[in-house]
């Protein structure tokens, strides 16, 4: 019985000793490690949208879709609008980064995170693909076998639609979001 | 056995893939492409040659009965520290790396290791034990992903080596591919030790 | 004496069957869908077919000679397995793809395991299976017309005083250039079928009406002739069924698999075939046996010996498993047709399949 007790306290200690390194490391860690992934996200969407400033908003109807409203650094006039676009794809949510101008036309986009078959649906990350979505108007966004004009990738047709679609719902929820709460916008340009 | 044949032995000899069959889920998983391979490969030594350092430390503290929980918390423990610290430092680093450090945990090879020569063997014989390994592991699932990556993309390390009216194969970087190519360099493996 | 020559339990009869006689003639057998695709698509898919047969032959020689063992490609074989692996790409394949899918097929489907007899899958359809995974834009894309029709077996529909080039050219360029098949798979797609003009009622007419019309005499006659547009030793249900019925009567193949088989994917095409809008016909469920390549997986590759159960009770098993999986995987699976794939998997299972439906011996008392 000694025996077993003398066991378990051995490895109570370890787990003590182990968890009290890993809680040190992350209190040191985790305020940096914070700082850069939004330093991250801001330069993802800056790449997107070069000298403007962000102002986030959750859409009234959906308040899990989250979208930036950019501001021209100088004049403080909207600039356009960034979000996160997501779909199931063939394997996994496809998540693209979108951005859009003020008249609601895709001025570039990036797919973020993505789990397709490679040689396939991994072409998604391209440019040959990618560059396709610059200039299109919300109703042009649909793959050509759905008859608008993104071209679908061959081989992976499913997802090239998880790609244009989101990105079409997404400008969907923002156009709505913006019409039914202009104040957003109002106010932020205003500041 | 001399510090020198701990070393070497798991290039060849006691090769962790092909000969012990060790690591085989991130073997099948990130043999896609040849830098993923190297980053696992690197991943991985770096915390096997920790971990076995480590528990032969403490193998002399270490009751017998309860050596596989306490050889996990040391290895679980210190995936995280890696884990965290390059994330927070050398964030470049991590965006490379970052995908591979949680499938380090589940790699037996690093619990095969610490179970088979470091919880037995000194300290400087373990460290070599774990970098020779280290090393037979991130050579053979390159040697992997170099055919895999080749075949199925016309690349190496994301360099065009085949003509551009080339086909990629494109089975050689899906599941089905890995399985294939890690038995053929099994069998490539066995012929040749038969032969001597 | 029914079933002289196939694997059974005991009491075994002796008789003159061998491995070589078996093969060449299922090679005759499927001399008449090759006659047919040369008259359709012309003398480049007879030499799609000796390029794959005869690099299945040399692989075989090659590997036999690695291995140390006698030398059995005159047995006709591995001659089969490149024929019937070409036979499942299309006329308009690049020259190379036979060749190496049957360099896979031999190797990996076959040799690796032992050589004839010790293959789990049907070799052929692994290297199909390989082909499709490895480049599936070139085993799928650019499906050659045969000389006398339209890929889909349907020219151009007229429709409400119009042409349908004129109303919904997606429409149009779908029946003119895409397999049976195809059509059918998307005709199930709703998103396709909405976004073909702005009205909903024409998009519902429009579908409804390509719809009925593969399954019209028309397009089933030419289905049965072949005059479409498939793979290069698919098409041609009438060249199968000569091919079929010259095996049946030398006592070759069983007829338990392909009749469970078809009749499988006949009951269940009857029942769960029509698109939503449209009624049950029995002229439908022949649309699906004429279709893609039921007749030749059906005859010539879910017969094969070594990959398919020796029990009678199993045989039934087995065609009914690749029925059920075949209208699986046309009717709700992402591919178009699913003959290959319902094959290999049941020839995964065939060994489970014998297991459950071997007879007790003689005089053995149920536990």
């Amino acid at each position: 019985m000694k025996y077993y007790l003398q066991l378990t306290i051995t490895l109570l200690i370890f787990c003590a000793v182990g968890s009290g390194i890993l809680a040190f490391v992350n209190a040191k860690t985790a305020p940096v490690i914070a700082e850069r992934k939004l330093a991250e996200s801001i330069a993802a969407r800056e790449a997107l949208m070069p000298q403007a400033d962000f102002e986030r908003h959750t859409a009234k109807a959906d308040s899990t879709f989250e979208y930036y409203v950019a501001y021209n650094k100088g004049t403080k006039e909207i600039k356009g609008f960034t979000f996160i676009a997501s779909q199931n794809g063939y394997a996994a949510p496809v998540k693209t980064m979108v951005g859009i101008d003020k008249d609601m036309k895709v001025t570039s986009i990036n797919v973020v995170e993505q789990n397709e078959t490679p040689g396939l649906g991994t072409n998604s990350t391209q440019p040959f693909f990618t560059d396709q979505f610059k200039g299109k108007p919300e109703a042009e966004l649909q793959v050509d076998k759905d008859g608008g004009k993104i071209k679908a990738l061959s081989g992976a047709t499913i997802t090239s639609r998880a790609v244009t679609n989101s990105i079409r719902t997404g400008i969907a929820v923002l156009r709505k979001d913006l019409e039914t709460d202009s104040n957003a916008a109002k106010t932020g340009a205003e500041k | 056995m001399s510090f020198i044949s701990e070393l070497t032995k798991g290039i060849i000899k006691e090769n962790p893939i092909f000969v012990i069959v060790l690591g085989m889920c991130p073997t099948l998983a990130t043999s896609t492409s040849v830098d993923n391979a190297l980053g696992m490969g690197m991943a991985a030594t770096f915390v096997l040659v920790c971990s076995n350092i480590m528990i032969s430390l403490i193998k002399n503290i270490t009751p017998d009965k309860i050596r596989i929980p306490i050889y996990v918390v040391v290895i679980a423990a210190f995936v995280s520290i890696v884990d965290m610290s390059m994330a927070a430092y050398v964030p470049a680093l991590h965006k490379s790396l970052g995908i591979f450090i949680p499938l380090i945990v589940v790699n037996c090879i690093i619990l095969g290791r610490a179970e088979a020569f470091a919880g037995k063997n000194n300290m400087l014989n373990s460290m070599a034990d774990g970098i020779g390994m280290g090393l037979g592991f991130t050579l053979s699932l390159t040697v992997v992903a170099s055919i895999r990556e080749i075949l199925g993309n016309g690349t190496w390390l994301k360099i065009h080596v085949l003509p551009s009216t080339y086909e990629p194969m494109l089975v050689a970087i899906l599941a089905p591919g890995a399985f294939i190519t890690l038995g053929f360099l099994m069998a490539g493996m066995n012929l040749l030790k038969g032969r001597k | 004496m029914k079933d002289k020559y196939i694997v059974s339990p005991a009491p075994h009869l002796h008789d003159r069957t061998s491995i070589p006689m078996v093969m060449w003639n299922v090679v005759i057998a499927l001399v008449p869908a090759l006659i047919a695709a040369v008259w359709f698509w012309g003398f480049r898919s007879l030499l799609l077919t000796l390029i794959g047969a005869f690099a299945a032959v040399l692989t075989e020689a090659a590997v036999q000679r690695f291995r140390k063992i006698p030398v059995s490609v005159a047995d006709g074989s591995a001659f089969l397995t490149g024929m019937l692996l070409s036979f499942n790409i299309h006329a308009g394949a690049p020259m190379w793809l036979p060749a190496v899918g049957a360099v896979f097929a031999i190797i990996v489907g076959k040799q690796v395991f032992g050589g004839l007899g010790n293959n789990p899958v049907n070799p052929a359809l692994l290297g199909r299976a390989f082909l499709l995974a490895s480049w599936p834009t070139l085993m799928t894309n650019g499906w050659v017309a045969a000389k006398r029709g339209a890929i889909s077996g349907m020219n151009d529909l007229s429709l409400i005083a119009d042409s349908l080039s004129t109303i919904a050219p997606k429409a149009h360029a779908l029946v003119t250039s895409a397999t049976p098949l195809k059509v059918a798979q998307t005709l199930r797609d709703s998103t396709w079928v909405n976004s073909l003009t702005s009205s909903p009622d024409l998009n519902h007419e429009i579908s409804q009406n390509i719809f009925t019309n593969l399954f019209d005499p028309g397009t089933l006659k030419s289905l049965f002739v072949g005059n479409i547009g498939g793979c290069i030793g698919e098409v041609s249900v009438f060249a199968l069924l000569l091919g079929a019925l010259y095996l049946l009567w030398k006592n070759i193949i069983d007829w338990r698999i392909p009749l469970s088989y078809i009749g499988t994917v006949f009951v269940l095409s009857f029942f769960f075939g029509p698109i939503k809008g449209s009624s049950y016909s029995i002229m439908l469920p022949f649309f699906h046996i004429f279709s893609g390549g039921l007749m030749l997986g059906a005859f010539f590759m879910a017969t094969d010996y070594t990959t398919t159960p020796i029990t009678k009770s199993g045989r039934l098993i087995f065609g009914i498993g690749c029925g059920l999986l075949t209208i699986v995987i046309r009717l709700v699976g992402g591919y178009p047709e699913g003959v290959s794939y319902s094959i290999l998997f049941m020839n995964v299972m065939t060994p489970l399949i014998d297991r459950f439906t071997m007879p007790r011996t003689f005089g053995e008392v149920k536990k």
